[in-house]
């Protein structure tokens, strides 16, 4: 059956200098890139710059990529380093603003308007505290939960051993839910 | 619903700013015009290339993979193909160490009970004005220290950085770290030797140092003061000597390391 190129396929070719393949990666991986460097960054322009920076980078890199390795871990290592390097640069971090979209969630059925509203009432304020949390603290939980990075990929994005990622993580939830219960309670 | 509950499920909630396309941009970039029709030139590009894998495989303290090797000898290619660096851009006001991303300011002695290698001081030099320790996650593995001169007779002092010199020391010891450097076009290499060690000038454009670390992380750092740069290898310390100096210069510095 004629596939699409897998990810080690299309590394392969793009190691060998071809760059359609490499276009074909960006394309793949752009998303995450873009959004990871967003939420370190907080700003969609940043993001934009190191994104097309980290990968620029990483082709020059392909030789150090090792056949059969992950490729998110490897890409996202070095597009956030590129995001921080823009932080730090400009001395701060920019407000993170993420909006909350009023949309049925998966599994539920024919919600009606005024319960997606509440739900997304309901997510708005949750999406504040997790703001509301320092730096470290955000950047573990968003990379988790909402980049959807698993552990490598968070140690990768963060710059911090994969070790670390478990500990930091459960930290910050603990923080988290600390800063829920007193809002519930408020 | 548990917190964590909670935090999937806003996950399907967010609104992204759009993604842009950057396959395109990319690709633009990463194509190069066509290298100078210079054959010996390119060849000796690639014979110091191989140099470097040979003074790396045998300064580091295992037998590197088959990949490493391999990903190593491909550093040629990348030397012709590169034709647009990024370049440091001027900071903005802030204490040195993080204008140009040293680290943290510390002392000699502070720093040196914090790492694992000698570190080496220019005699010619004397005592560096300030020094700045870096640890990941900044900073490679085992530390970075980097020696900062702001003004010695006889040396320019860069007007954007306030510095003369900037000598930076990561080890690359215990954990075999190997470097590799992608040149641009207008940026020539060239092989020195200093003090019976391994050494390499680069002149000309800004440019990146990359290596890879002890995990087998890819790792790169900007060269600060983009200007030309010595790298030496002293036997497991990897030093870069950067600053508006001449060969002449730097080696001189570079001697008198001890």
């Amino acid at each position: 059956m004629e596939g699409r190129p897998t990810d080690g396929e299309l590394f392969t070719r793009a190691q060998r200098g071809n760059q359609a393949a490499y276009e074909e990666i960006v394309q793949r991986y752009q998303q995450m890139a873009f959004r990871t460097a967003y939420v370190i960054t907080g700003s969609a322009a940043d993001a934009e710059d190191a994104a097309q920076e980290g990968f620029v980078k990483a082709y020059r890199a392909l030789p150090t990529f090792r056949s059969g390795a992950q490729p998110r871990p490897w890409l996202l290592r070095i597009v956030a380093n590129e995001a921080r390097n823009r932080v730090r640069s400009a001395g701060r971090r920019h407000q993170l603003e993420l909006r909350v979209a009023e949309r049925f969630r998966p599994g539920d059925a024919a919600p009606s308007p005024e319960a997606a509203a509440v739900a997304a009432e309901d997510s708005k304020r949750l999406l504040g505290l997790v703001y509301e949390l320092s730096d470290e603290d955000r950047l573990v939980i968003t990379s988790r939960y909402l980049l959807e990075l698993n552990g490598e990929e968070t140690a990768a994005a963060l710059g911090i051993p994969e070790g670390t990622v478990k500990s930091r993580l459960s930290r910050a939830l603990a923080r988290l839910r600390l800063r829920v219960e007193e809002a519930a309670g408020a | 619903m548990d917190l964590e509950q909670r935090l999937s499920v806003l996950v399907a909630e967010i609104d992204w700013p759009p993604t842009p396309d950057l396959g395109t941009r990319v690709r633009a970039r990463i194509t190069a015009p066509a290298p100078t029709q210079r054959p010996w030139f390119q060849s000796r590009w690639a014979m110091a290339a191989a140099a470097v894998l040979v003074v790396l495989a045998a300064l580091i303290a295992y037998t590197p993979s088959r990949e490493a090797i391999a990903s190593w000898i491909n550093v040629h290619t990348i030397f012709t193909r590169v034709n647009e660096l990024p370049t440091p851009s001027p900071q903005p006001s802030g204490p040195l160490g993080k204008r140009l991303g040293l680290g943290n300011p510390t002392t000699l002695d502070q720093a040196q009970s914090k790492v694992t290698w000698h570190i080496l001081v220019p005699a010619s030099l004397g005592q560096p004005d300030e020094v700045y320790l870096q640890f990941p996650p900044d900073g490679p593995p085992q530390g970075e220290v980097t020696l900062v001169y702001k003004s010695r007779p006889g040396l320019k002092t860069s007007g954007q950085t306030g510095v003369a010199v900037l000598i930076t020391e990561a080890s690359g010891k215990v954990d075999a770290q190997m470097f590799g450097k992608m040149l641009g076009n207008g940026t020539n290499l060239e092989e020195v030797t200093v003090n019976g060690h391994q050494g390499y000038w680069i002149s000309g454009q800004p440019h990146v140092f990359f290596f890879i670390d002890a995990n087998g992380n890819f790792r790169d750092e900007t060269l600060r003061l983009a200007t030309n740069t010595l790298l030496i290898d002293d036997s497991g310390t990897v030093i870069r000597i950067e600053g508006d100096l001449t060969k002449a210069q730097a080696l001189e510095i570079a001697s008198s390391l001890s």
